[in-house]
């Protein structure tokens, strides 16, 4: 069955003629080189190289950042391509958020000239892999109280510390990492044959499967002088990644509900239980029902978004609501479609309990769902709730 | 060298086709895309523009929605884009026509399209515009390439395929190759974007369209398929290959 987007408010006609054909460009690559791969890769557990090749010549890595080979699209085509590539496998959509929003975006906005006339190129074309070191085993939700330091040590700096759940790290040639360099957080370009650094896999997740995860270890990692960023210290540096990738992945989750719901709207309308399609039963329509409801708002507050990161008049708190409501729904709704399916959900001939199993994730990473509740809560209150101390 | 590929645009295969009193009613397609063998004409028109160097120009005629096929074929390498535009029903001689005129106009010598429309399936734009304009027409054409100033084209008949070589002005009519098509980058989406379309009409070749003696009459959906039938257990062997042999005859 030939994949219909759900659309019901007709967002997608406000849309530019331009975003619309690089969604169609997206959407047609899915179609063809991700849908009939995505289980295989899920099975052995690997990122297939060609999808990182075919992001590069379609472009799309970088989406809206501007000049150094990268494509200068809007942030709504951002969200757009997100979209269409979490709609074949939140892993897909995982390794561009992180190359797009973690690793060149923090280099665009805070690297040296020097910095971004030789990585941005190789990234943006997808020749160079990059990854993002935020998280700790023992700081995630807290990055602040991280302990990864960077010492100055004359001609170098030298790196110590461990970063986990990095997203493409054992792939990557080029790694953001963020260290303290005495009491401030800095960010460091850290290449993957610097001395004194290893990237082993992480094995054994039940979502994300076909998105590599790993630790980054640091011991006496020693770094040439011109690899700091220079354009930013404190939190301020990792969170304004932050910010970009949460916003694609408030429309990426959009395209995991889709698929949820087109697989839940195929199946029932054909599949015969008391002698009629169980999509003619009240309940089951209820189901149908509430996902297009879900959906349609979150697809609002998607391309509203969209329009205010183009027109730069937003805060981090729109972002977290949209983030935070988007990847809910859509685990919900990949939830109920796997339940529409019956026993045929949990089987990877539909993709269903993949994108449930994977939503799990995008629930949790890039702040958890509470995080944004909390982000918001102080927003409304003004006062923190993060910790007792204040 | 300047080639030139037609290109219709058509109702999606995916979309629904609904007739009202008589005639397919337009309004209920959401989805119109390039019809598939035009799609493999202008992959090969793509390769013979970089293997001649050569100037590439689309040519569509049809109504407002059209246009957007030929940005499409922008984003991908074509150089020009001309959209000879007209709403309503146009037969074949009348297409044949007003394509031929564009043809003339913007002096074509390689021309390549599809072997038969998606929609209309009939078959007759590469024959009726070569004859129109006094070019060779090569049917179910597979790939075309320049060498020593001549094109040679390979095509697919019932016994394999076949080499031929002509010289221009000569038509192409693509069946499905057996190359990939290129898919289109960012970078190409936005120069398609501001690539100017060249709009014309009827008028502006000097085409009559009063040279058609078809009249279409009407058009009704093909006759719903009867329902497959089921069969289980290996009591239903025997049944089964005699259908498979006697009514299906597949084996
Ligand atoms: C597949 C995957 C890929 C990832 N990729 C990357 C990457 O590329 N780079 C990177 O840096 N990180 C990455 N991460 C890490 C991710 O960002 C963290 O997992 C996330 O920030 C949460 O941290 P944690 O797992 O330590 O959970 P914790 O912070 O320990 O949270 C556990 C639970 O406690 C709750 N909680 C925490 N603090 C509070 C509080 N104050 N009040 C109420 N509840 C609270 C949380 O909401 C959550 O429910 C990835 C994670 C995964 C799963």
């Amino acid at each position: 069955m030939d994949y219909e987007a759900l659309d019901f408010y007709e967002i997608d006609s406000l849309l530019t003629d331009e975003e619309r054909m690089v969604r169609d460009m997206v959407r047609d690559w899915v179609d063809e080189e991700v849908i009939p791969n995505i289980e295989n890769a899920c099975r052995e557990g690997v990122f297939p190289d060609e999808w990182r090749v075919a992001l590069g010549e379609m472009g799309v890595l970088g989406a809206p950042l501007q000049g150094y080979g990268c494509p200068g699209l809007s942030y709504t085509a951002y969200g757009v391509i997100c979209r269409e590539l979490e709609r074949g496998d939140s892993g897909l959509r995982s390794f561009a958020s992180v190359q797009g929003s973690l690793a060149m975006y923090p280099i665009w906005d805070f690297g040296s000239e020097e910095q971004k006339n030789y990585y941005l190129p190789k990234m943006a074309s997808g020749e160079w892999i990059g990854c993002f070191g935020l998280t700790e085993p023992d700081y995630g939700s807290n990055p602040g109280d991280m302990i990864t330091k960077a010492e100055d040590i004359g001609d170098h700096y030298l790196l110590n510390g461990a970063k986990m759940w990095i997203t493409n790290g054992t792939i990557a040639e080029v790694a953001v990492v963020w260290a303290k360099l005495g009491s401030e957080i800095r960010g460091f370009i850290v290449e993957k044959n610097d001395p004194g650094f290893t990237a082993p896999e992480m094995k054994g997740k039940h979502s994300l499967k076909a998105s590599v995860t790993s630790e980054l270890v640091f011991q006496d990692c020693k770094i040439p002088k011109d690899r700091i960023l220079p354009g930013v210290k404190g939190l301020r540096g990792p969170f304004s990644c932050l910010n970009n990738a949460r916003f694609g992945i408030s429309w990426g989750a959009i395209g995991s509900a889709q698929a949820c719901f087109h697989s839940a709207k195929d199946y029932s309308m054909s599949r015969i239980q008391f002698d009629h399609p169980i999509a003619s039963y009240q309940l089951v329509q209820n189901k149908l029902a509430w996902m297009l409801r879900e959906i349609t708002k979150a697809q609002l507050l998607a391309y509203h978004l969209g329009q205010k990161k183009d027109a730069g008049n937003w805060i981090p708190e729109h972002i977290s609501l949209a983030k935070m409501n988007n990847v809910d729904i859509a685990l919900e709704i990949a939830r109920v479609a796997r339940d529409i399916h019956g026993a045929n959900g949990i089987l990877d001939e539909y993709p269903v309990m993949r994108h449930m199993a994977n939503l799990e994730s995008v629930k949790t990473y890039e702040g958890t769902h509470d995080i944004h509740n909390l982000i918001i809560g102080r927003h409304i209150t003004g006062i923190q709730a993060f910790t007792r101390e204040a | 060298m300047n080639i030139i590929v037609l290109l219709k645009q058509v109702p999606d295969t995916t979309a629904k086709i609904s007739i009202s009193s008589g005639f397919m009613d337009e309004s209920t397609i959401t989805k119109w895309s390039m019809s598939p063998y035009d799609e493999f004409a202008l992959e090969s028109a793509l390769q013979l523009k970089q293997n001649c160097n050569g100037n590439l120009i689309a040519i569509t005629c049809g109504p407002d929605r059209c246009s957007k096929m030929l940005t499409d074929a922008a984003a991908v390498g074509t150089d020009k884009l001309i959209h000879i535009h007209h709403e309503g029903y146009l037969d074949s001689i009348q297409t044949q026509t007003l394509l031929a005129a564009a043809i003339k106009k913007f002096e074509g010598e390689v021309i390549m399209c599809g072997k038969q429309a998606a929609d209309t399936n009939s078959g007759s734009t590469g024959p009726g515009v070569a004859e129109l304009i006094g070019a060779s027409c090569i049917t179910h054409v597979s790939e075309v390439k320049y060498e020593n100033e001549e094109l040679i084209a390979t095509r697919l008949n019932s016994l394999g395929f076949e080499i031929i070589s002509t010289s221009p002005p000569s038509i192409f009519a693509f069946d499905k190759g057996v190359k990939e098509l290129r898919r289109p980058n960012v970078r190409g989406i936005m120069m398609a974007k501001k690539k100017e379309i060249t709009r014309l009409t009827p008028e502006d070749l000097g085409a009559s369209l009063t040279n058609s003696n078809i009249n279409l009459i009407s058009q009704m959906p093909p006759s719903e398929k009867a329902p497959g039938q089921k069969y289980e257990g290996t009591d239903s062997i025997h049944e089964i290959v005699s259908k498979l042999r006697d009514e299906a005859n597949v084996i």
